[in-house]
């Protein structure tokens, strides 16, 4: 389970202090699927990084598991995010001279996890994201954005996160590609029993979420709908 | 995918960068090495040099040099009081002998009209009235030749039209030629105790070939039969028409049991030769010895070595330090350049320590390729920098060293001809003196890579890169996770 409790972050621009997330709050359970959109500038990714320990919070706390982020020292962190959080970045960010299966293997070689375990375990999950077997071992940069995006998630997937956090993962792909990539994240939450919590501007990807959150002004407002997506 | 698989990846990344970056990595590790190599070369020549003519000084009897003046010889008791002198490591009385064939030295000694005949350590003429004329059934390797004659002619009031030339002969009181530098036995071994009366003599090449001995052979002097325990080779033709045995039983033959013709003083090092000079001198007393000092010449060409060390082993710590900064810059542009890439693996859960050497190896990949191409260049060049480095360095000091070598020999009584008359005392070698050659020592330096040194040099620039590959590698700890989301 993942509490976000009264959540800031503010940064200095001059005289001006700026508030991108200011008191947000929520809760997610185990296995949901869910959304956060709000306009370009709203503080979406900044909420994101929060939650993935990639800044530090101004105040507030996020717990995941029980477990608090407040206080954690910058090891501790770094164990969260290769132990705890997959991240799936709207461009990708795979390492462009490594293979697919190469890029998969990352948080697994990071966990101290055999090379011929993760090297199985990398195959398996780029089978799951449906990635040709042909390409599993061709480098990322030689890939479309769409299988791109595959590697990227089965990459998220690696070390059985209790939260994949994805920033905009549709966001440089078309309709029909992004479509599948929401398809393929809704049936691994399913499937893995993971949380997933998507950041968009799209309103039609978030409709496809169980839950959805709108993000203005750094504040936090849930939508209330009438029955599950999933 | 291991840590050092991906930074050798990473180093491939981009080929034509990799490659730049290698062929100015390897322009700095090789003018490295190459210095190194110029570096181990000239102190390699140093310890030569110093090797070839030793930290030495040459006793000889006060007032008595080469043909001229006279005095009191030189005694064993003289010798103790100069090992005594501080620094002194080594003192080694000669005792030189003038060995004519039989028939030969009575026709001298009738057409010398009682002249002294004398010849000096090593073959040229020493002081006065210390030689004796004793008698062998060897025939000297040397033939007398134009310059045996005219100084026979210059010298005598005899008329002979040929002339057998004598043999140089020296008693030594330990396992050296009479200017104190180690004899290079060639075949059979050496006398063994130097300081006991023993028939057994170390003789020269060519006086061996010309006269049919080999180690075993006899020969006799004085009649006495005495056995060649070995066959040295002094390196000259002159050098080789020479005979040593121990100084014992050359002071016999003599019958000058107690008498030195010189001493070769040994000091501990170059430094203290000049005090050590004074401080024999003082101990002998002006009035009974002359102390000189061959090196003198030498040791300035050996200061110009020393400096030439001394630049090529600053250029060795720039070019090293110009290897640390290249790396250093590069690694600080990869960083910048890949901060998202970082950025990324810390998202992921890489560690600070893992990312920075990932970066240390990448680093090291370049500089392992900019050592081999180095290598490469340091082995082309090493020999012509030593030489440019050697020869622009030396070149004053060469001609004032060619200018301190030995007198040419002139003989008074025209018996010996062909060896010079050191200024020092030291015997001549037909070559101008013991220290005549040094120019050509100095310009002979001789750069070889061997795999110690280049091991050594390749070491040191992998240090330099590693500690020049730290810096931006710990940069790379400064760089948070949230870089990721830059631009997204």
């Amino acid at each position: 389970m993942i509490v976000v409790k009264d959540l800031v972050r503010q940064f200095k621009s001059g005289d001006r202090t700026i508030k991108p997330v200011n008191g947000v709050s929520f809760e997610l359970d185990k296995g949901s699927l869910a959304s956060i959109v709000g306009k370009s500038g709203s503080g979406k990714s900044t909420l994101l990084s929060l939650l993935g320990a990639l800044d530090k919070p101004t105040s507030g706390d996020v717990v995941v598991d029980g477990v608090s982020l407040a206080g954690l020292p910058d090891g501790k962190l770094t164990e969260y995010r290769r132990r705890d959080i997959g991240f799936v970045f709207q461009q990708f960010n795979l390492i462009p001279n490594l293979s697919a299966v190469d890029n998969v293997m990352l948080p697994m070689e990071f966990s101290g996890i055999r090379k011929a375990a993760r090297l199985q375990r990398a195959k398996e999950l780029l089978e799951q994201v449906q990635l040709d077997p042909e390409k599993h071992s061709r480098r990322t940069n030689r890939l479309s954005g769409g299988e791109q995006q595959r590697v990227a998630i089965a990459r998220a997937l690696a070390n059985e996160p209790k939260l994949i956090l994805a920033d905009e993962p549709t966001g440089n792909l078309d309709e029909q590609t992004g479509g599948h990539i929401i398809e393929l994240l809704s049936s691994l939450s399913r499937d893995h029993n993971t949380t997933i919590l998507v950041v968009t501007h799209d309103r039609s990807l978030a409709q496809k979420t169980q839950r959805c959150f709108r993000l203005q002004q750094g504040r936090l407002t849930e939508e209330v709908r009438t029955g599950s997506r999933r | 995918m291991s840590v050092l698989a991906r930074s050798v990846g990473n180093a491939f990344r981009n080929k034509i960068r990799t490659a730049a970056v290698v062929a100015v990595l390897a322009l700095a590790i090789g003018l490295a090495l190459a210095m190194l190599v110029a570096n181990q070369a000239v102190g390699a020549k140093i310890q030569e040099l110093n090797a070839s003519v030793g930290t030495t000084l040459t006793v000889n009897p006060a007032g008595g040099q080469g043909f001229e003046g006279g005095g009191e010889p030189l005694t064993t008791a003289e010798a103790e009081t100069a090992a005594s002198v501080a620094n002194v490591t080594s003192v080694v009385g000669t005792k030189a002998l003038r060995v004519q064939t039989a028939t030969t030295a009575t026709s001298n000694s009738d057409s010398a009209t009682g002249a002294t005949q004398q010849t000096g350590p090593g073959g040229g003429f020493g002081p006065a009235g210390q030689q004796a004329t004793v008698t062998t059934n060897l025939t000297a390797a040397v033939d007398a030749g134009t310059l045996g004659n005219r100084n026979n002619a210059s010298g005598n009031t005899g008329s002979q039209a040929t002339r057998t030339l004598p043999i140089t002969a020296t008693g030594i009181g330990a396992e050296v030629d009479s200017t104190g530098k180690a004899l290079e036995i060639t075949n059979g071994t050496g006398l063994g105790d130097y300081t006991a009366s023993e028939a057994k003599a170390l003789m020269g090449t060519s006086l061996a070939e010309k006269n049919g001995l080999t180690v075993g052979s006899t020969f006799t002097i004085q009649d006495k039969t005495f056995t060649v325990a070995g066959i040295f080779d002094a390196g000259t033709t002159f050098g080789n028409n020479a005979v040593y045995v121990t100084l014992p039983e050359a002071q016999t033959l003599a019958e000058t049991p107690d008498e030195l013709s010189t001493m070769i003083v040994t000091v501990n090092s170059m430094e203290n030769v000049d005090s050590t000079k004074t401080a024999v001198q003082d101990a002998l007393g002006t009035d009974k010895a002359d102390v000189t000092q061959g090196q003198r010449n030498l040791e300035t060409a050996v200061n110009s070595l020393d400096s030439v060390k001394n630049i090529s082993m600053i250029a060795f710590i720039a070019a090293l330090a110009t290897a640390g900064i290249i790396i250093l810059l590069i690694m600080v542009m990869l960083v910048r350049e890949r901060r998202r890439e970082i950025g990324v693996l810390k998202a992921i859960g890489a560690r600070n320590r893992t990312i920075g050497l990932q970066f240390v190896l990448e680093s090291l990949v370049l500089v392992a390729l900019g050592s081999v191409v180095g290598a490469v260049i340091a082995s082309l060049a090493s020999g012509g920098i030593a030489s440019a480095l050697v020869s622009s360095n030396t070149t004053t000091t060469a001609a004032t060293t060619q200018r301190g070598g030995g007198l040419a020999g002139t003989t008074p009584n025209g018996t010996v001809p062909g060896g010079g008359m050191p200024g020092g005392g030291l015997s001549g070698d037909g070559q101008g003196g013991p220290f005549g050659g040094a120019s050509q020592l100095l310009t002979s330096v001789t750069a070889n890579v061997s795999p110690g040194v280049l091991a050594a040099g390749i070491a040191a620039v992998f240090t330099v890169a590693i500690i020049g590959a730290l810096v931006p590698a710990l940069l790379t700890a400064r760089i948070r996770p949230i870089e990721v989301l830059r631009g997204e």
